[in-house]
């Protein structure tokens, strides 16, 4: 069997998630990402009466998708795929036209104030390069998130996305994300309307 | 699904696209809707719209000037915008846009110079002084009067009109088909958006073009004033608004129906809508003031055949078009995707700025085309017999 190509993906195991924001920091310390924006941050949602009461979290990023719109979106071709599949933005070419923003379903772009261009998480490719991990990965304290190569068998990503029931977020947007998530609520995953429709009334 | 779900901790996620993208829209729609009014005389050659055909034009060509330039107002790296010719993304529908919104006007703008060349030529004939410099200059030396010539004009303007009506069609239909095709948004993602956002420019252009000839042909007009057949000849127009009304209103039902039964995002977004904060401006000015009064007053035979009634109607028009795309453009980014709050919008004052100083631009741009070009013709000479009469008088 030929030797599949590089592709990199995250698993986020939520039973290990602690909702501490330790990767929230350290990607805003990694990338130098302005103040009110994120590229990665924690949601977190309370689900139950008292007192049967539970915390879920759920991290965010960029989904690096297969079937990315925002890459579609780009009118000036500045959003553009790696050959290991993470979606990148070249700021040089980058227009701020913002389309994209309103492309992606998962409100991973925002624009950067400072350099007024579209901005988003890149798996800290610049890490990754050089052989390391990304910044959120590293500083996980309760290592709920896992990066690597899903193509290579022995990755710890192919076995946990492979033993493991994953989710991924919205699948009927057909965007094809390569961000796992294991034992993530459904309440958590998407927009909730029931409350904004209750007071809307 | 269970209902006690709390949010504890989330981020904001702010509207990007705002006023000046709806403004855009508005311009175009304009744009488009005064191009087909414009080739219904020339193309489809209805013959009683053939006296609008220039001013429908004038319109069509004055307001594409203008709206591009709100959206290289909106661009966060304006100085970047030509990229957006040769760094094309086959996938982007703004890529396509692109060349729309460039080969429209120009196209609009050679067809214009057909229509016009005529009077031109009599006008470098007959007149003196400034205009005369500028008609001449105009006709780029093309001065040929003879019935061959003119018939020529004829031909190629209604060759070049039949290539502008899906032109136009195209550029006001990929605005909504911009919006079309983004997946992630419920209230835009639907096949009717193009239909509606075209149906909605026809009803604004009409709007708008009903103003445009009420003013002109009374203030700018050689005649300076309504004659009978121009007064018939809008309440015509205004007829024909009250039809695209009608459309417009069936398909903004449909929609509202699919999306009530579409997925929890649409159903919001009809909630919202119909029930909820965006009442007022939806149901209130959208549909009341901009598509019912309208069409109550153009229904009703007291105030179908009023000036004054036809011109409020007009402008309710506008107003609720714009209301229109605010609603669409705006609203449809404030449905969350993430979180359950509305994502907040926030006015920039610099593009309100903007938005006022290109609305007076094509103020003046419009005023100064319809009191420079020959419009409606030639002032016609007066005759020997008048001239020599006056002399006699003045001895």
């Amino acid at each position: 069997m030929a030797e599949k190509k590089k592709r990199w993906a995250m698993v986020i195991d939520l039973r290990r998630c602690v909702g501490c924001n330790a990767c929230t920091v350290s990607c805003k310390i990694e990338n130098n990402v302005p103040e009110g924006v994120f590229r990665s941050w924690v949601k977190e949602i309370e689900k139950g009466d008292y007192p049967e009461v539970t915390r879920f979290r759920l991290p965010r990023l960029c989904n690096h998708c297969d079937n990315a719109p925002c890459l579609a979106a780009c009118p000036v071709q500045a959003t553009y795929r790696t050959e290991d599949g993470a979606i990148l933005i070249d700021y040089d070419h980058c227009i701020g036209c913002k389309y994209c923003m309103t492309a992606c379903p998962y409100d991973a772009r925002f624009l950067n104030p400072i350099r007024k261009t579209a901005e988003k998480c890149t798996f800290c490719y610049h890490r990754i390069q050089e052989g390391l991990l990304p910044a959120c990965v590293t500083t996980c304290v309760g290592g709920a998130r896992v990066f690597g190569d899903i193509n290579d068998p022995e990755s710890l990503v192919a076995k946990l996305v492979a033993n493991n029931p994953v989710q991924v977020l919205k699948p009927e947007m057909n965007t094809e994300p390569y961000v796992f998530y294991i034992g993530a609520d459904q309440n958590i995953m998407g927009a909730r309307y029931d409350k904004l429709e209750k007071g809307e009334k | 699904m269970v209902s006690n779900v709390t949010y504890i901790a989330n981020i904001v996620h702010p509207v990007q696209l705002g006023v000046l993208i709806a403004i855009y829209f508005f311009y175009t729609g304009l744009s488009a809707g005064s191009f087909v009014l414009s080739s219904l005389g020339t193309v489809f050659g209805i013959q009683k719209y053939k006296p609008i055909a220039k001013a429908g034009v004038v319109m069509a060509v004055s307001l594409l000037a203008i709206a591009p330039l709100h959206l290289i107002a909106d661009l966060e790296q304006p100085q970047r915008f030509y990229t957006l010719f040769f760094r094309l993304n086959l996938h982007s529908a703004i890529s396509y846009g692109t060349f729309l919104l460039t080969l429209y006007p120009l196209n609009s703008l050679i067809y214009g110079w057909f229509l016009f060349r005529k009077d031109l030529a009599k006008g470098a004939k007959e007149l003196t002084g400034f205009r005369q410099s500028l008609y001449k200059l105009l006709t780029f030396g093309k001065t040929d009067l003879s019935e061959a010539a003119l018939a020529k004009d004829t031909k190629i303007a209604k060759f070049l009109g039949t290539l502008g009506v899906p032109l136009a069609l195209m550029v006001h239909g990929y605005t909504g088909f911009i919006l079309a095709d983004i997946q992630s948004r419920a209230l835009w993602h639907t096949g009717l958006m193009p239909l509606i956002f075209l149906m909605s420019a026809m009803v604004s252009g009409t709007g708008l073009l009903i103003l445009v000839l009420m003013f002109s042909q009374r203030f700018l007009s050689p005649e300076r004033s309504l004659t009978p057949e121009r007064k018939a000849l809008i309440l015509d127009i205004s007829q024909l608004m009250m039809w695209f009304i009608v459309v417009d209103a069936t398909l903004m039902v449909i929609d509202f129906i699919m999306l009530y039964f579409t997925s929890a995002a649409g159903h919001f977004a009809a909630q919202l809508f119909l029930y909820g904060s965006h009442r007022t401006m939806f149901l209130g000015v959208e549909v009341v003031l901009g598509l019912l009064i309208p069409f109550v007053l153009m229904l009703l035979p007291r105030t179908k055949r009023s000036l004054g009634w036809i011109s409020i109607a007009s402008f309710l028009t506008l107003l609720g078009v714009i209301a229109m795309r605010i609603n669409f453009v705006i609203g449809g980014q404030q449905i969350p995707l993430s979180g359950d709050t509305l994502n907040p919008y926030t006015v920039d004052p610099k593009h309100l700025i903007f938005i006022t100083l290109f609305a007076i631009s094509e103020l003046t741009i419009l005023y100064l085309a319809f009191r420079i070009l020959p419009v409606y013709g030639l002032l016609k000479a007066k005759s020997a017999p008048d001239l020599y009469q006056k002399e006699a008088l003045s001895k």
